[in-house]
């Protein structure tokens, strides 16, 4: 039998403290990689559509390898093989890099789909308006691109907050972290792994709102004025 | 003498010889119609002068300077580009801006002008065009008439010498035309410098006061609009100008 009075009470005790992982550890780890994600993800979009030599290869090679292994064994080779060859990288650190090269790498490629597919004309109208390619990019180009990858690149943003619970493998105190705690103290495992899967539902379930509502900001310039 | 002087332009795409060394020779104030059929290079022509496409030889001079149409250097395409306004076909506004910022991007990003100072620029050449009480809108709010209105405004908005326009009206629905030749019209008689591939006759004959008529990358015809008109010498000018009449 179920003793639900043991239930709620084991609930009323997780639920605050999983929220308060997340909310100051699984989402700033998520916004903090992602903020660097989108950073690396257009310098290498803007070198793979300029096709600068070289550096574009170099791009290639890292984007490959990034999609190409596992999130786990990139956590594990940042953390415990860097330990292992004496280089020392705090948890947190080593997870922000893996998150935001890894998730950089698949940004990457949208945002180059996305810039090519930004009509040729625009750059020509900039360019007979005195601008220069960097001033086309920024002012007139990133923009749209940015408008037609955004419910991509958000879907990557959604992936990775699920994908920060990988973090709890080396070390890091996330929210799955924090209930293995609390799950090896009570072993109540199927209670506290469907709670903390709800949290992660609820914080996935926000951001999708906020995906449409950015949609709509976004598409700012196809209205009609009525 | 002349403002423009452009000698000997070649261009290929491939194995197609799109210009075979093309002269043209443009006077402050000149506005100059380019006739010709289609794929007879008129817009491959407007795009190497203003370097949208490297010419593969070809010389221009253009204030006390000589330019190489085959240069690649960015700075010597600046400069050039500094005295030259461009109007596309499709108008090719920037579709993330309003009708204002297009005007005012240009002065504010590559002039460095203050932002008070282009809007102020910017409403005046909006004012211009006709298009004042639509400078909030975005290109997509606008009929295709109005954006080329926009896109002549920008155009003017770094205080071109010379305008190059690639048929402006081709894409409009013949009853937007008017609002946009009128407007054309308007800078001609304020003696703005205009290069304008077209093929509205009327245009060329009421507007225009030199003509050129162009087959296969050559200029077959060129002179006077009314002479050029009234007695074409080359039988394919005559040809053309029967059928474009009809
Ligand atoms: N980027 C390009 N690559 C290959 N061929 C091109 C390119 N641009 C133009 N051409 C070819 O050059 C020829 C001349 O084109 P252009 O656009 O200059 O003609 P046009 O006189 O402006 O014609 P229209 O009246 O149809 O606008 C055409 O046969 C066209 O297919
Ligand atoms: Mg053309």
């Amino acid at each position: 039998m179920i003793d639900w009075n043991e239930v709620i009470a084991l609930a009323m005790e997780s639920f605050p403290k999983m929220f308060m992982a997340g909310i100051t550890a699984t989402i700033p780890l998520a916004l903090v990689s992602f903020v660097l994600a989108m950073i690396i993800a257009v310098a290498c979009a803007m070198v793979q559509y300029a096709r600068i030599p070289v550096i574009r290869r170099i791009v290639q090679f890292y984007i490959w390898v990034f999609r190409g292994t596992p999130m786990l064994v990139q956590l594990f080779i940042m953390y415990f093989g860097m330990q292992s060859i004496g280089i020392r990288i705090s948890a947190v650190t080593a997870a922000i890099i893996v998150f935001s090269l890894n998730t950089g790498a698949y940004c990457a490629e949208t945002v180059r789909g996305s810039i090519e597919g930004v009509s040729k004309g625009q750059f020509e109208a900039g360019y007979c308006s005195g601008m220069n390619y960097m001033q086309i990019m920024f002012h007139v180009v990133l923009p749209q691109a940015f408008r037609t990858a955004f419910p991509s690149l958000f879907n990557n943003l959604i992936s990775l907050v699920k994908d920060t619970s990988l973090a709890a493998n080396i070390t890091v105190v996330e929210m799955f972290m924090t209930t293995e705690r609390i799950a090896g103290r009570t072993y109540r495992f199927m209670q506290l792994y469907l709670e903390v899967a709800l949290v992660y539902l609820i914080f996935c379930t926000i951001l999708t709102w906020v995906q449409s509502w950015g949609e709509k900001k976004l598409s700012y310039y196809d209205v009609k004025k009525v | 003498m002349a403002m423009l002087e452009i000698r000997g332009i070649h261009k290929s795409f491939g194995d197609a010889h799109i210009l075979n060394g093309v002269d043209l020779s443009v006077n402050k104030g000149d506005v100059v119609a380019i006739l010709g059929p289609s794929g007879s290079g008129k817009t491959t022509l407007l795009r190497c002068i203003n370097y949208l496409e490297t010419a593969d030889q070809g010389t221009m001079q253009f204030k006390d300077e000589t330019y190489d149409l085959s240069d690649t250097d960015h700075k010597r395409i600046a400069q050039f580009r500094r005295h030259t306004g461009f109007v596309f076909q499709n108008y090719n506004l920037f579709i993330n801006k309003t009708a204002l910022e297009n005007v005012t991007l240009g002065l504010m990003t590559a002039g460095k002008m203050p932002k008070k100072q282009a809007e102020q620029i910017g409403m005046e050449l909006l004012e211009k065009v006709g298009m004042k009480d639509r400078a909030s809108y975005y290109p997509s709010q606008l009929s295709g008439g109005q954006q080329q209105r926009v896109a002549i405004a920008r155009a003017l908005a770094g205080n071109p010498e010379i305008i190059f326009f690639d048929e402006p009206t081709s894409a409009l629905d013949p009853e937007l035309i008017g609002e946009v030749l009128g407007v054309m019209k308007k800078l001609a008689e304020e003696g703005m410098t205009m290069i304008v591939v077209t093929h509205e006759m009327g245009f060329a004959r009421n507007v225009s006061n030199h003509v050129i008529f162009m087959e296969h990358g050559v200029i077959v015809e060129e002179g006077d609009a009314h002479a050029f008109f009234e007695n074409p010498k080359n039988e394919r000018t005559r040809e053309f100008l029967r059928m474009e009449e009809r």
